[in-house]
């Protein structure tokens, strides 16, 4: 990937749209797919999530960059008040509403994308044109269209690059076809799972596995449907704030039902047999859904804890490949 | 003599009230029998005020589910409400024949129970174990049925609050409990150029953001109103708010008078069970003032008289967060320390609510002003004012275990306190039942203390 320019804007959700920072000619980027991201393991202090320690991190060090926090989790939001009492001004806490039943969680999205808006001027943004934005949504509409189409039959590892590319710079890389193979079909549930991780793609397969699912924040899961333009009616920054808050599909969400409803049909589809459900130390949202994915679903799930190291624990890849191979007796 | 005493002695003690004329409420009775009848172990390890006014404080405190249980038994609708700590309960008081209470009180249940009811392991058996704060000891309390009533409405909060609450209330709604969810905004600072509200606790917010909580509690109101049968009007509310604002007089100048007294004439364990009344009044609005107004006269009649329960020398500490063992205050006197400042995560509900607004435009502004839903400098800068305002020598930051916001927050106010004002902080953790770490937590605590007094002499 290439190096981030000046005044990038990082984000730290997929949730936050980045066609509204292009539109203000500014340059969006998932945080996550930043190549120095993840550079070392941070110091944890206990309860400390390492992708919301990496995400202050970074923040507190690209000073000539912004970076855009969200609401989605406590260890988020507070990250966010430890990076501006260290004095990093370029730093936005977007607050992305739990609730969506409601008329005043599509406003609160609304006025939360104005203030953004504010942000990005005072930063060096430039003030959107209506076609600027149509434009922007128009172009992204049709990359994760053609990435959501890629998704089921794409190489798990060739998916997770090219929906991380799509992040990074709006781009549509195709994922290669996956290699053909009598394989136990398996759902990846979870947070924030990046380039340090894939790693855990490639054991997946070495034990017999494949991930035809990959539901995690930066997976198929973060791609929303295509924006809706009422033939000209409504101008693009209603269909922007509807295309995207009526689509977060989120375990921070209250109810999370959304979650539950946008992974069945997909669960039953590709026949997925197992659930692995990936979280970092001290993310209590993922780590509470165990128990229930397990009811919803009847699946047996796994839980993985990605930790302040990169990679995959000898000890993860036993019980990865422990699971497998009891999905695979199982039949 | 004001003093404390082990439960045993409060036996006899209590003996002497009784030969004495003691007159008693009805939940009224010997401390003993709730180690006997609900097995709350823990007060046999615990240091309690002799007055009968801290009697009367702990059997109102250890009956509520009883209280609970009659008041459903009496056709009274029972309101469960989660997370704002302070707010809904002041709506659904105001309405006749509605209580509210916090199943998040469960939370202190292993605690008095020194794990006997075994809530923790139940927890963990439904998907909930011990990452997360003790909070989850709700979620069986639910199940089981067997301390609280099941709440006839649950309503939580949502959005800016702790991830470990919102999660383990997301497993209850999956359970099959019904909730309903509000939206609680991350509090900001409003922009130069923004319409702004005064909040109470000297803080402000957009008027944009308070438009929206009005908006959702409205949407609380009305499914209150339902409930009751009768419609929430501003007349009903207005009075509902006059009535929390005489607990939160009340429980300021109680308060006050300790916190500021030469030496304290109350423990910090009572003023901490006293301070929680302030949340949901303890399912009872005005017993909870009958409690606080004998609690008043007692301190302040031992002020007059010079009369304290702890020395004169001990260290003024600031404490922060609720603990979840009990036991953990008294060990902080044991050592040599004195309450002089606290928060407990509610200040919010120690401020008064503003009279002078339509009432559910006072009570947004008043959820708005929660000191976990805004940024934690705030929540920093309010605890240096009051350690300032009380000649505070030390801050006591208590970690709840798993709890998702003692993450980072503890780190981020001690960095202010010691920029601010220089004083001592540490940050420990106290689980609910901290026996196994009383050495380790009695000398950190002992430390700081020393550290404070040595400071003294400087």
């Amino acid at each position: 990937m290439k190096p981030a320019r000046e005044m990038d804007v990082f984000l730290t959700s997929p949730w936050i749209p980045a066609e509204w920072i292009k539109a203000h000619g500014l340059e969006p980027r998932g945080i996550w797919s930043a190549d120095n991201f993840w550079q070392q393991a941070p110091p944890l202090s206990a309860g400390v999530c390492a992708f919301a320690e990496a995400a202050v991190r970074f923040a507190e060090a690209r000073t000539d960059s912004a970076v855009i926090f969200s609401t989605a989790c406590d260890q988020l939001r507070r990250g966010f008040d430890a990076v501006v009492l260290h004095g990093q001004r370029r730093a936005f806490l977007f607050n992305l509403p739990a609730t969506w039943q409601t008329a005043a969680a599509g406003q609160i999205f609304r006025s939360e994308l104005e203030r953004l808006g504010q942000f990005l001027l005072a930063i060096g943004g430039q003030a959107p044109s209506p076609e600027g934005l149509r434009q922007e949504m128009v172009q992204s509409s049709r990359t994760r269209k053609r990435l959501l189409e890629s998704a089921s039959a794409g190489s798990p590892r060739g998916f997770a690059e090219a929906v991380a590319r799509f992040h990074w710079d709006g781009a549509f890389s195709p994922p290669p076809p996956a290699a053909p193979a009598d394989q136990v079909p398996l759902a990846l549930v979870g947070g924030p799972f990046f380039a340090p991780h894939w790693k855990l793609l490639d054991e997946i397969e070495a034990a017999g596995g494949r991930v035809v699912l990959n539901a995690t924040e930066t997976g198929e899961r973060s791609l929303l449907p295509a924006f809706e333009f009422e033939a000209g009616a409504n101008h693009p920054f209603d269909a922007l704030v509807h295309g995207c808050c009526d689509n977060i599909v989120d375990v921070f969400q209250r109810p999370n039902t959304r979650l539950y409803s946008w992974l069945k049909p997909r669960l039953a589809s590709r026949h997925v047999r197992g659930i692995v459900l990936w979280h970092f130390t001290g993310c209590d949202l993922w780590r509470a859904e165990a128990q229930t994915l397990r009811e919803t679903f009847g699946l047996p799930v796994l839980l993985l804890e990605a930790g302040e190291a990169a990679g995959v624990t000898p000890r993860d890849a036993n019980r990865l490949q422990a699971f497998i191979e009891m999905l695979k007796a199982e039949g | 003599m004001p003093r404390k005493l082990s439960l045993s002695a409060w036996d006899g003690r209590y003996e002497q009230l009784r030969r004495d004329g003691l007159s008693e409420p009805g939940y009224g009775g010997p401390l003993r029998r709730h180690v006997v009848r609900e097995k709350d172990f823990r007060l046999e390890q615990l240091q309690f005020d002799n007055s009968p006014a801290a009697l009367r404080l702990w059997n109102f405190l250890l009956t509520e589910n009883a209280r609970l249980h009659q008041a459903r038994a009496n056709g009274h609708k029972i309101v469960g409400t989660m997370k704002d700590l302070g707010t809904v309960p002041v709506m659904a008081y105001a309405l006749p024949g509605v209580r509210a209470f916090y199943p998040d009180g469960a939370w202190w249940t292993p605690c008095l129970m020194e794990c006997s009811d075994k809530l923790l392991q139940q927890a963990e058996a439904m998907g909930i174990d011990a990452s997360f704060c003790p909070v989850r000891a709700m979620l069986p309390a639910f199940e089981n049925g067997e301390h609280f009533p099941r709440p006839d409405l649950l309503v939580c909060s949502t959005g800016a609050v702790c991830d470990d609450f919102s999660a383990i209330a997301q497993r209850l709604e999956h359970l099959g409990h019904s909730i309903l969810w509000w939206e609680m905004p991350r509090r900001r600072p409003p922009a130069s150029d923004e319409a702004a509200c005064a909040l109470p606790g000297n803080l402000a917010a957009p008027k944009i953001q308070v438009d929206r909580v009005r908006t959702e509690l409205q949407r609380v109101g009305k499914a209150l109103g339902k409930l009751a049968g009768k419609t929430l009007d501003d007349d009903g509310l207005a009075a509902g708010i006059r009535a929390a604002n005489q607990v939160r007089r009340l429980l300021d100048s109680l308060r006050q008078t300790v916190y500021s007294a030469p030496a304290a004439p109350l423990p910090a364990l009572e003023m901490l069970v006293a301070e929680m009344l302030a949340i949901h009044f303890c399912s009872d609005r005005e017993e909870t003032i009958a409690v606080l107004e004998d609690l008043l006269a007692e301190v302040q009649s031992r002020v007059r008289q010079n009369q304290f329960v702890i020395g004169t020398d001990a260290v003024r500490i600031f404490w922060v967060n609720p603990v979840a063992d009990l036991r953990a205050m008294n060990l902080l006197e044991e050592l040599g320390g004195r309450i002089c400042g606290s928060d407990y995560m509610f200040t919010h509900a120690l401020d008064l609510i503003p009279e002078n607004l339509p009432p559910l435009e006072a009570l947004a502004r008043t959820a708005l002003a929660d000191p976990m839903v805004g940024p934690t400098a705030d929540r920093a800068a309010r605890i240096v004012r009051e350690c300032q305002a009380g000649h505070v020598e030390a801050v006591v930051i208590s970690r709840i275990p798993g709890a998702s916001h003692c993450a980072r927050e503890g780190e981020i106010i001690r960095e202010i306190v010691r920029h601010k004002i220089g004083i001592p902080a540490i940050e420990l953790e106290i689980p609910p039942i901290c026996d196994a770490l009383l050495p380790n937590l009695g000398s950190r605590l002992q430390a700081l203390v020393e550290t404070a007094r040595a400071r003294r002499t400087k």
